[in-house]
């Protein structure tokens, strides 16, 4: 592989998922796989038969109106939330109540949240080396090389020993990118990663989010930030009521919607 | 970068004067200046009463004489010399968190060793041997700050800059206190120690053991209090954490002993442990009334304890469970790792307020027999026809010393939380 390259030896990309990566997207496997999916609070449907698949490497943008479900659906990828009804598929590992799955599928998805949640007690190289020393069992040598040459790659490696109290909220968010992916994850889950930082700032985090998109991730993103979508995504998926009403390329959402529900929220948001 | 900018306009005056201010606070309104003309009498004619009172009046020379049994009851004198090394080895954990957490600790180390110094030399009956370890605890102070290197974050000193770079390799090497492990260790082999020398241990010369029941006085008010929070820490961890598990007979368990424990006063579970316990244990089995309050005390302690850290606990947000979970890291995992030790932060505050109310609390064991402070100033004046009416001079002096040393935990609780951030994040 391309030692010289930082960037590319942190995501350490196993030869054969390589060779699927250089092949269009339509002949990649599915590396997620919903089948008519529900979840209800109580009596209250939050999400309603939703059925999606996602490619190896590809970037779906989730949008939709507050409350419309996307993060439940984002939830269930990695059991935050568990789905009631319907199938899960991840990477070939089915959702089920079995610790060994979830552990498994835990380890395949990573997540980056609104609010951040870095854990304010530990340092930022401790928060990014917690999970690989205590899961993975990397030597804790290993551990900190890993979280180093990631910190490099999202632009902050002087902020190692801070304690993340003490960084902007794009920095954290950073972090947070960071932290998920020292678990070397398959599957990146984003929601709303840009909502709490100010407009200086989200740039610098949509950029980290745009370099892990080019290194070929999975990404499954919930957000508003259209322009980011429209460069990004392959396809993206309009969430409205709990049901997913539409899922096409950005091409297709902001040229040409085919539902009128799609249009109508596009008009109010652009 | 051609012009410089203007400089930045000051902000304006908070205060205007004296007058200003007490216009503002004391009299803003005809009631407020009524209010405060009348408090203001008030407390001077309490203020000026109380004074002549304890300046004219009273009688100290109780105080004075008996100064001993109220500090540490009935130790023999032999071994006073022991309870001042253990003075010295917290001299040495006082400088040791000085140098490491310099705000909150250093007013602490400075108001131990202006005590030290008050007592080594005021003119009292007092061997010059024991003059000479009291004072020793000054340097002792200094020792403890040496040993222990300067945090990574903090500025130098006054002294570090003033001996400078020349010491600082040598400063360096003997820093042993050098990782906050090694300071937990430093404090509980401290702890130990501190034990050891109390009570003594038979055939080793020096040490010859105390019988517990002469402990009493001011110290065993400080080590019952001390010794149950300390230990009653990990129990009410693990009350908390069964408290929150998923195993029904553990929870209810914890449930109904910190519910039990909570619901009766302290008052009752220490006649019990002397007077009901020892039924169901052999007679010869004859622990003395001490252990028994210890034990209690930390029972009683616990239970509150586990109170404290389930909702220093819940206190944790749901988005950091969230994130450990993502991360893979399994449920005990995330309580040992995350939740726990935020957890514990947020209740500081709190875990010294508890050990204020249980050090005042401690004066119950006269209950069972025991001669703690209060205890012994009732005897000191009761038992006395010299002293039958200083009883005033004596609950004064002990009440100022319950302030004092209460009011001194809460000033460093407050600076505990405001380093550590409580409250913010
Ligand atoms: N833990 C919960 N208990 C009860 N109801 C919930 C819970 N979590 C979400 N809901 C409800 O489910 C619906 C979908 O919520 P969700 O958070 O998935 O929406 P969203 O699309 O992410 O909205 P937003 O853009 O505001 O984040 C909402 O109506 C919400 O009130
Ligand atoms: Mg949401």
């Amino acid at each position: 592989m391309a030692e010289s390259n930082g960037v590319q030896s942190a995501v350490e990309i196993p030869a054969d998922k390589a060779e699927i990566l250089a092949r269009p997207l339509e002949e990649r496997d599915d590396i997620v796989v919903c089948e008519n999916v529900h979840k209800w609070f109580d009596d209250f449907c939050a999400v309603r038969d939703v059925s999606m698949r996602v490619k190896r490497g590809e970037v779906v943008v989730i949008f939709g109106p507050s409350g419309s479900g996307k993060s439940t659906f984002i939830r269930m990828i990695n059991r935050l939330e568990e789905h009631q009804q319907g199938r899960i598929v991840i990477d070939g590992i089915e959702m089920t109540n079995d610790v060994r799955n979830l552990d498994a599928i835990r380890r395949e998805v990573g997540m980056v949240f609104q609010q951040f949640n870095l854990f304010p007690h530990i340092t930022v190289l401790g928060n990014i080396t917690l999970a690989p020393q205590r899961v993975r069992h990397l030597p804790r040598s290993e551990a900190e090389a890993l979280a180093m040459r990631l910190l490099e790659r999202v632009g902050i490696p002087e902020q190692a020993q801070k304690y993340p109290a003490e960084l902007s909220g794009g920095q954290q968010q950073r972090v947070a990118i960071a932290r998920a992916l020292a678990m070397q994850p398959q599957i990146m889950l984003f929601d709303e990663p840009t909502s709490a930082l100010d407009p200086e700032m989200i740039k610098e985090v949509l950029d980290a989010m745009r370099e892990l998109a080019a290194t070929g991730m999975t990404m499954l993103c919930v957000t508003h930030e259209m322009g980011f979508a429209r460069e990004v995504a392959d396809r993206m998926a309009f969430f409205d009521e709990g049901a997913l009403v539409e899922l096409g390329p950005p091409d297709q959402i902001f040229n040409n919607p085919q539902e009128d529900r799609t249009k109508m929220f596009l008009d109010q948001i652009l | 970068m051609t012009a410089r900018a203007a400089p930045a306009p000051l902000p304006p005056a908070t205060t205007v004067g004296v007058l200003g201010w007490l216009r503002k606070n004391l009299f803003s309104s005809r009631g407020s200046g009524i209010v405060t003309v009348l408090l203001a009498v008030l407390l001077g004619w309490v203020v000026v009463n109380l004074g002549i009172w304890v300046l004219v009046e009273a009688d100290w020379t109780v105080i004075i004489s008996r100064a001993p049994l109220y500090i540490v009851g009935l130790y023999p004198y032999e071994g006073y010399s022991r309870l001042a090394i253990c003075l010295l080895l917290i001299s040495v954990l006082l400088g040791m968190s000085w140098r490491a957490w310099p705000g909150p600790a250093r007013r602490f180390a400075f108001a131990f060793g202006a005590v030290m110094l008050f007592v080594g030399v005021f003119p009292h009956e007092m061997a010059p041997e024991h003059r000479a370890l009291l004072l020793l605890n000054l340097p002792f102070i200094g020792l403890g700050y040496v040993l222990t290197p300067r945090p990574a974050a903090a500025n130098p000193g006054r002294l570090e800059a003033i001996a400078g770079g020349a010491l600082a390799p040598a400063l360096e090497r003997i820093a042993i206190f050098s990782t906050p492990r090694r300071m937990v260790i430093a404090a509980f082999v401290a702890l130990v120690l501190i034990m050891i020398l109390i009570l003594g241990i038979a055939g080793v010369p020096g040490l010859d053991p105390v019988n517990p029941a002469d402990l009493g006085g001011l110290m065993i008010n400080l080590l019952l209090a001390f010794f149950g929070i300390v230990c009653s820490l990990p129990i009410g961890i693990g009350l908390a954490l069964g408290r929150r598990s998923n195993l029904p007979i553990l929870r209810v368990a914890c449930v109904i002993f910190i519910e039990v424990i909570r619901g009766v006063p302290l008052i009752t579970l220490l006649f019990m442990s002397r007077h009901i316990l020892p039924l169901t244990f052999p007679e010869e089995l004859n622990i003395d009334r001490v252990y028994l309050a210890g034990i209690t005390i930390t029972i009683f302690s616990s239970a509150y304890m586990a109170e404290n850290v389930r909702g220093g606990m819940a206190a944790v947000q749901a988005g950091q469970t969230e994130a450990a979970q993502a991360l893979g890291l399994r449920g005990w995992q995330t309580t040992l790792l995350i939740t726990l030790p935020q957890g514990l932060r947020n209740i500081i505050p709190a875990i010294v307020g508890q050990f204020i109310s249980l050090f005042k609390d401690t004066s119950l064991v006269y209950f069972i027999g025991m001669l703690d402070l209060v205890e012994m100033g009732r005897v000191s004046v009761q038992g006395n026809q010299e002293f039958i009416d200083n009883g005033r001079e004596v609950y004064l002096f002990i009440a100022l010393v319950f302030w004092v040393f209460c009011f001194s935990m809460s000033f460093i609780s407050r600076r505990i939380e405001g380093a550590l951030g409580v409250g913010r994040r």
